[in-house]
């Protein structure tokens, strides 16, 4: 038997996923102007900061490195954007997770699927373009085909870890039906404490403890390290891309711990 | 094939305290009561029978149904549906059920039906030559070709319903779970579903466990009666058995010249003791107790007394006989559904 035959079975939920995607269009247009104006904001928020800078760059980040990191980071939101807290705390909300469970599939399996053309044309339709457009008009660093690589790798687990995130946020729906508030404090801590508006190096000392010690940073700043060749050899590499794999999998614990109670819950709210 | 033993299944409710002050008080100090709605069932359901699992409004049913499906756990006691604990093998026992709850759709409500059935083909790894011949099957008794590509959330109950028995029938289940199916369905589509459950019975040896309220769709898709009461289980067994031990019978008829209907009727009362006897017009239904009198001496009577024209001896009805079951054991609570 093939042992890709239960993944099959996901399958119309990824085609499922991409149809009402490409029904909104004008979404990824959306998307890609905030990202690019958030972009544009921090480029020029942090220019501002360095020229006025008397000791030279901050962090050893030159120019183009921090314009780079930037821009990028923005672009990796976009992969992070992946709907999966809006969908689960709407089914949850809508009395729909109750018939999930009456399929013989694994809801979180569900959403993590329905989550993958999400990303794929979020990457395309806007990550893409705004990345085109900021190297026209601004000098990014070009990476070094092997971090290249390293941060391919590296921005899949960070993806995998965003989407733990947001089904987390998503379940909070079993217990709180604010999940609009929840869904807006978590932008604001993951925007913060993953290093897409101040990189990691640059936090102060107290800070930056404590940031590298929440599962965050390896959404945006493990990826962005490996991207920009600020690492020591290949443990170096090994110890980013070590972090994101065990932070991945204490989130999938988590996560497939809350589900469980989750379930028990929907019971009590008469499943 | 289902086999429940001792199920039991609790829930806290918080207490609500009435007015603003009640309101108020319960945000400091919750309260909780706690609600037994499945009290130690025990039963067995042999494969291939269809079952009508009756009792009361809050009997329990549904809450039967949603452990003997999976999506509940039981407080104490367990089940086994095909030899599985279904809420500890959820996905192993969704493969080889089918469920329709009424008062919830299990299919995607922003999908048309067939977009809607495309997944579950997928899901359940249907192979096509049975997955085709249930879509013809479906076409022809349900006429779901009908629902075509709008949205599940804007169909009519009814259009729902077709496409959600359709759909829990899709994979050849083993076993059919179905709470409340036929509400909405007129009378041409009930008959249409009794007949595709008839058949899958028949030909594929699926198992059907029914709850409804209406006592039509009992009599016509169930042979076997399954009545619970306060959690216990005071009758299992056929029904036209439990049709048979109605304390009533009756027989109503016309007939031609002869004398006026008030003398027919003061002369049956009196020659056969226990009978009432009512008048519609030219019509008289006479009621008796049977363990007195049996149909056949009623009929004899009447050939001998007067000039038949028309003549019904109708079978108990499933609502006066649970009626008295009920009754008989004691409860003094609703009546079931369709009875009350
Ligand atoms: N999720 C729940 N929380 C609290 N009480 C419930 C819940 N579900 C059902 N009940 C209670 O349990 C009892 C049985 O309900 P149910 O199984 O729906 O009965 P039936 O289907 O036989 O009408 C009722 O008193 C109902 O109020
Ligand atoms: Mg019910």
């Amino acid at each position: 038997m093939n042992p890709l035959r239960p993944a099959f079975r996901y399958t119309p939920f990824v085609t499922g996923s991409l149809q009402s995607l490409l029904r909104y269009r004008s979404m990824f247009a959306i998307s890609a102007v905030t990202a690019a104006a958030s972009a544009a904001m921090m480029i020029f928020l942090w220019r501002a900061v360095h020229s006025s800078s008397p000791d030279g760059p901050p962090g050893g980040f030159d120019t183009a490195e921090l314009t780079t990191y930037l821009l990028v980071a923005q672009i990796l939101g976009l992969l992070h954007a992946n709907r999966v807290d809006d969908e689960v705390s709407a089914e949850v909300y809508r009395g729909h997770v109750a018939a999930m469970l009456l399929k013989p599939v694994s809801y979180p399996a569900v959403r993590a699927f329905a989550c993958l053309p999400v990303i794929g044309t979020n990457a395309l339709f806007a990550g893409l373009p705004v990345l085109l457009l900021f190297a026209l008009l601004v000098p990014l660093n070009v990476p070094r085909p092997v971090d290249a690589l390293l941060f391919a790798v590296s921005a899949v687990l960070s993806a995998a870890v965003a989407y733990l995130v947001n089904l987390l946020v998503g379940m909070a729906a079993f217990v709180t039906t604010n999940t609009w508030g929840i869904r807006l404090m978590k932008q604001t801590v993951v925007a913060f404490f993953s290093g897409q508006m101040v990189p990691v190096g640059l936090m102060p000392d107290a800070l930056a403890a404590v940031t590298r010690l929440l599962p965050f940073h390896t959404m945006v700043d493990s990826p962005l390290t490996l991207l920009l060749g600020r690492y020591d050899g290949v443990p170096g590499i090994l110890g980013v891309l070590g972090l994101q794999l065990l932070w991945t999998a204490v989130m999938c614990a988590v996560a497939a711990l809350v589900w469980r109670f989750a379930v028990r819950r929907l019971e009590v709210l008469g499943g | 094939m289902i086999v429940v033993e001792n199920l039991v299944k609790e829930f806290r409710v918080p207490e609500r305290e009435e007015g603003l002050s009640g309101s108020l008080r319960t945000l400091l100090t919750r309260r909780y009561r706690t609600v037994r709605a499945v009290d130690g069932v025990s039963f067995d359901i042999p494969a291939g029978s269809r079952t009508a699992y009756l009792g009361a409004n809050g009997a329990g049913k549904s809450t039967t149904v949603k452990m003997l499906t999976g999506v509940m756990t039981p407080t104490s006691g367990h089940c086994l549906v095909n030899g599985l604990e279904p809420y500890r093998n959820r996905r192993r026992t969704a493969r080889r059920i089918g469920v329709v709850f009424g008062q919830r759709s299990q299919l995607w409500w922003d999908l048309s039906v067939p977009d809607s059935f495309r997944i579950l083909r997928r899901i359940h790894d249907i192979p096509d030559a049975v997955y085709q011949r249930n879509l013809r099957l479906f076409r022809e008794l349900l006429d779901i070709d009908a629902l075509a590509t709008t949205a599940v959330r804007q169909l009519s109950l009814g259009q729902r319903m077709r496409a959600e028995i359709a759909a829990s029938l899709l994979h050849d289940p083993e076993v059919l779970f179905w709470d409340e199916p036929t509400i909405g369905l007129d009378m041409v589509l009930q008959e249409a579903v009794r007949e595709l459950v008839n058949r899958v019975n028949r030909e594929l040896g699926t198992t059907v466990l029914l709850t409804s309220h209406d006592l039509a769709d009992i009599t016509s898709i169930c042979d076997t009666a399954l009545v619970v009461d306060h959690g216990r289980v005071i009758y299992q067994g056929r029904i036209d058995q439990l049709l048979s031990t109605a304390g009533q019978r009756c027989v109503i008829f016309e007939y031609r010249g002869g004398p006026s209907p008030e003398a027919v009727a003061a002369e049956v009362e009196h020659a056969l003791p226990g009978t009432r006897v009512r008048l519609d017009g030219q019509r008289v239904r006479i009621d008796h107790p049977v363990g007195l009198l049996s149909s056949r001496e009623v009929l004899s009577f009447l050939l001998e007394r007067v000039d038949l024209t028309e003549c019904y001896v109708p079978e108990p009805d499933l609502g006066t006989v649970l009626k008295e079951l009920y009754t008989r054991n004691g409860h003094r609570g609703r009546a079931p559904g369709g009875a009350a």
